[in-house]
């Protein structure tokens, strides 16, 4: 059976406006099994058991995401130390688009909430619905593990697994989205691989 | 490839709307039927070049319409991954460079195809996703002074749309047609109807167009 693909019409336009769009574009990266790597140049370090990629583009400074198939099919989002009083990732506007920040008074059972906030702000959604939560260490230190669905603009409904722990007063999580036809079942293990595997330096 | 093979044609994903001064997309309902009508009519016309069986997803109801819907959902994911990780070469992703190096195509929705009405009466599924987003007045005159004063590009109107044959006994995607910047006004029959032409560009096995073949 053919299995690979006799068209492509992709036009030069859209890399150059891609390009444009994104100054500093550090193109993506190989993170290969076995290989440990820091997260967002921070301490948190991940050697994971397959290989990865990470994106060239990343939502915030101390925010790296990584995926296998590109980041609507399967996204892990690693938050290296979220310091207090600032949001998960880079506001595009504080006077329109202000995010919920990280808090010094925020308790782990507040963050799926901060998560869905700033799903719901960022990514301008309005389904979000956290589907379960559980104490559960990460990073060796007391944590939550959460679950949750979201609708985003494309109509396509997806499930995510969320893992966050606060240590010196810095907030440290992994979340794992994906479609729940097919993609989020597929690589959830991998996820979890990835979350075992993660460590303070 | 294809000969006496059967091809379930499901019910296309069309998204018709308005973009917004500020880029956002508004849905025009009146728009999308308009779309959607024009879009089957096109569709209809252009199977007979098709040098294969196609059929037609029988009606779905409940939830095997929310099924179907989903999966129209997915594909275009599926296909917007494709386009920006596998056709743009300046941002493939690592692991799959070695795939584009053997010209392997690794895409897939997952086998869980097979539960789609009519699946099991076929071998193939053609998926069609259609996005337009017409630039508003307000959208075309930022673009104006885009253009005559802060060097910023500003784009008016988006119409995507793509075009995929899926193995149904595995949900791997085995050719794909992708295009960011479509032609015709799929809200006019006419329109339509090249839109359609420009979809099933070079699908296997189909007869050239008579439209568009090269003279002899």
């Amino acid at each position: 059976m053919m299995r690979r693909l006799p068209t492509r019409r992709l036009f030069a336009a859209l890399a150059v406006a891609a390009i444009a769009i994104s100054p500093g574009h550090a193109g993506n990266a190989l993170r290969g099994r076995g290989e440990a790597v820091p997260i967002a140049g921070s301490n948190l370090t991940i050697t994971p058991g397959r290989d990865w990629n990470s994106l060239g583009v990343s939502p915030g400074k101390m925010v790296e995401v990584w995926t296998l198939d590109g980041e609507d099919l399967n996204a892990v989002t690693f938050y290296a130390g979220i310091e207090a009083e600032m949001p998960l990732v880079r506001e595009i506007s504080k006077k329109r688009l202000p995010l919920p920040k990280f808090r010094r008074q925020t308790l782990l059972a507040d963050i799926p909430e901060l998560l869905e906030g700033t799903y719901r702000a960022r990514r301008m959604i309005a389904t979000f619905h956290v589907t379960g939560a559980t104490p559960e260490s990460f990073l060796g230190h007391d944590g939550i593990r959460f679950t949750f669905d979201y609708v985003e603009e494309d109509e396509l409904p997806r499930r995510g697994e969320a893992r966050a722990t606060i240590i010196d007063g810095r907030l440290y999580m992994a979340t794992f989205a994906g479609p729940r036809l097919y993609y989020y079942d597929r690589s959830l293990p991998d996820f979890h691989a990835l979350v075992e595997a993660a460590r303070l330096r | 490839m294809l000969r006496g093979k059967t091809i379930l044609l499901l019910r296309p994903t069309i998204r018709v709307g308005a973009q917004s001064t500020g880029g956002m997309f508004e849905a025009n309902g009146t728009w999308t039927e308009e779309a959607r009508r024009n879009i089957a009519v096109a569709l209809a016309n252009v199977q007979e070049r098709l040098d294969n069986r196609v059929v037609a997803a029988p009606e779905a109801y409940g939830d095997a319409n929310r099924l179907a819907e989903e999966y129209g959902s997915l594909f275009a994911a599926v296909s917007a991954s494709v386009v920006n990780y596998q056709f743009f070469k300046g941002n493939r992703l690592p692991t799959k460079k070695r795939d584009n190096k053997a010209d392997v195509f690794d895409w897939s929705v997952g086998p869980g195809v097979a539960d789609l009405p009519g699946a099991r009466d076929a071998d193939f599924a053609l998926f069609i996703y259609d996005y337009d987003a017409y630039g508003s007045t307000g959208r075309k005159l930022l673009q104006v002074v885009a253009m005559l004063g802060p060097r910023i590009a500003i784009s008016s109107g988006v119409h995507t749309g793509y075009a995929g044959l899926v193995d149904l006994k595995t949900g791997d995607l085995l050719w794909l047609n992708a295009d960011t910047h479509m032609g015709g006004d799929v809200r006019t029959p006419d329109g339509a109807e090249k839109r359609v032409r420009e979809l099933l560009q070079g699908f296997p096995g189909s007869k050239p167009d008579p439209d568009t073949a090269p003279a002899r």
